[in-house]
């Protein structure tokens, strides 16, 4: 939808204040896009691949074609035909057609896609680059929750359409203080910690969330006083898995 | 800007090995023809014949040009139409399947931009594949008949503009004959590759599309030709998809020339912008 590819049902779509929908020239002028799986024509050389896709947005020197292909690692190889590349060379070529434009904000749907161990390595390393390096702003869209959790600073959970969250990673991650809980009855547990107010929420049959200034001593003394055996209290690490699932499942 | 991305159409179509397989094929049915009107005999009397049966010289008509007609009249009804249904049936469905249609619709292009460019790299092909018709034929046809001798062509009859059915010139008026029905014989490319061109633009498979646009030629041809619709000739698009032929009857029927390019110029513009709203209103996805 960002791309123009798909029509929205209402609202609009805004890159560098012009709309996607009435002003895609101007919108996507500054915009390069990377799809999940790198396709090409084949039957054409990475060169003449590069020179047809970037003609599209504005005419583009050798100079720069060849500037963008050594950036990438594909010198050597451009002037080969693309149905000899490698899936990894695919997606450095990929890579290629979306920095040409000189863009200011690259759009990666699923990146490491099909890629091996080796390659989903390097791709990383190359996003990580092409932030620190060429100063780009990164939207990346994937399944791969621990590569999100890797890459990016801030995100952004969509489900069914509708946008469930927006936030930091570290806001994703500490969004409540969640403390593990192992006991022999973990229900009356928590009945109990409720009662007197010493949690406000739980989850997945050990998590409990403390309230403000509650430490977890007190709740072990709670416990005890109440003869229910505790067997762990620890402070829980959310990763963006958990809090993807848990946010999943609240809606 | 245009020009480069013209031009890129351009370099993926003639890119392509299966563009030129169906060139070599267009000449190979040239040489077959050839062949068996020099060296079969059957054939080769078969055609003196009908030229000494209108009071000509067999040796004198039995011509380059007669024969480039005569290859013209079966190409231009079997392997023309079924390579501009292929190549206008591939233009967009082809892109979309295999996923270099969301590479470029990226870019800061319009659909309706691109998709002019597509066909307009669609015209090109089809005039580069009725000028190899052309140039193959006459070439083809030097090498075994005589360059210098007049045309003869034996016409299917044309009741709804009243032509007799054969047309014989000298040398240089059939010449000028032979190059104005193959410059004609553009708009018949051009009308079946934009027919092919609109359904390309639907959501379908490459195939689909170029049998979708030859099932109407054939369906349009057959009931054309059936004797309880002979009145109703200039309601089917054939009737002027064959207009070119006009130019080998001995009267030039100006009219009719005139009116079947305005019908097909008419029909490709329809076919174009049906397919342009069509791919407008699309959702273009993996």
């Amino acid at each position: 939808m960002m791309l123009g590819q798909v029509w929205p049902t209402g609202g609009e779509i805004r890159i560098c204040s012009h709309d996607v929908t009435t002003d895609r020239k101007h919108a996507l002028q500054k915009v390069g896009a990377i799809f999940e799986s790198p396709v090409f024509y084949d039957y054409l050389s990475g060169w003449r691949n590069l020179e047809i896709l970037s003609h599209y947005t504005a005419p583009t020197s050798k100079k720069r074609i060849a500037e963008v292909v050594e950036w990438v690692g594909l010198t050597g190889r451009e002037k080969s035909k693309v149905k000899t590349y490698s899936h990894g060379m695919r997606a450095r070529l990929a890579l290629a057609q979306a920095l040409l434009p000189h863009p200011e904000l690259l759009i990666l749907d699923e990146p490491s896609n099909g890629l091996d161990p080796e390659g989903i390595h390097e791709m990383r390393h190359t996003i990580l680059r092409l932030h620190r390096e060429l100063g780009l702003t990164i939207l990346l869209s994937s399944h791969l929750l621990n590569e999100v959790e890797q890459l990016c600073p801030r995100i952004a959970v969509l489900n069914k359409g509708k946008k469930v969250f927006d936030g930091t990673i570290a806001e994703a991650t500490r969004n409540q203080n969640w403390t593990r809980l192992r006991t022999n009855d973990f229900n009356s547990a928590i009945e109990k910690l409720r009662s007197a107010k010493l949690i406000r929420d739980t989850r997945d049959g050990n998590l409990i969330s403390l309230n403000e200034n509650i430490g977890t001593d007190e709740v072990v003394r709670l416990l005890v006083a109440e003869k229910i055996s505790v067997f762990e209290i620890t402070p829980h690490q959310e990763t963006l898995e958990d809090f993807y699932l848990s946010l999943m499942n609240k809606n | 800007m245009f020009y480069y991305q013209l031009k890129n159409e351009l370099w993926k179509l003639f890119g392509k090995k299966r563009t030129y397989i169906g060139f070599s094929m267009l000449m190979l049915a040239q040489l077959a023809i050839i062949l068996i009107l020099r060296f079969n005999p059957s054939a080769h009397r078969s055609v003196e014949h009908a030229i000494e049966a209108n009071g000509f010289l067999g040796t004198e008509y039995f011509s380059m040009l007669t024969v480039a007609t005569f290859m013209a009249f079966v190409l231009a009804y079997t392997l023309l139409p079924l390579y501009v249904a292929l190549v206008g049936g591939d233009l967009v469905c082809k892109e979309y399947e295999d996923g270099t249609l969301r590479m470029i619709l990226s870019r800061p292009v319009s659909r309706v931009r691109l998709l002019f460019l597509k066909w307009l790299a669609g015209v090109v092909f089809s005039i580069v594949l009725v000028a190899m018709l052309a140039a193959g034929g006459l070439i083809c046809s030097a090498i075994m008949f005589p360059a210098t001798g007049g045309l003869f062509a034996q016409l299917p009859d044309d009741t709804a503009i009243g032509a007799a059915n054969t047309g014989i010139f000298p040398f240089q008026e059939g010449l000028q004959r032979f190059l104005f029905a193959h410059l004609f014989m553009v708009l018949k490319a051009v009308t079946i590759m934009s027919l092919a061109f609109m359904f390309s633009c639907f959501n379908m498979k490459p195939a689909a599309a170029a049998i979708l646009a030859l099932s109407i030629i054939l369906i349009d041809r057959i009931l054309m030709e059936f004797p309880f619709f002979h009145d109703l000739k200039q309601y089917f698009l054939g009737h002027y998809l064959n207009a070119w032929q006009t130019f080998y009857y001995q009267h030039l029927w100006l009219w009719h020339l005139g009116e079947s390019a305005a019908m097909l110029c008419a029909f490709s513009l329809t076919f174009l912008i049906i397919g342009l709203a069509v791919f407008q209103v699309r959702d273009i996805k993996s």
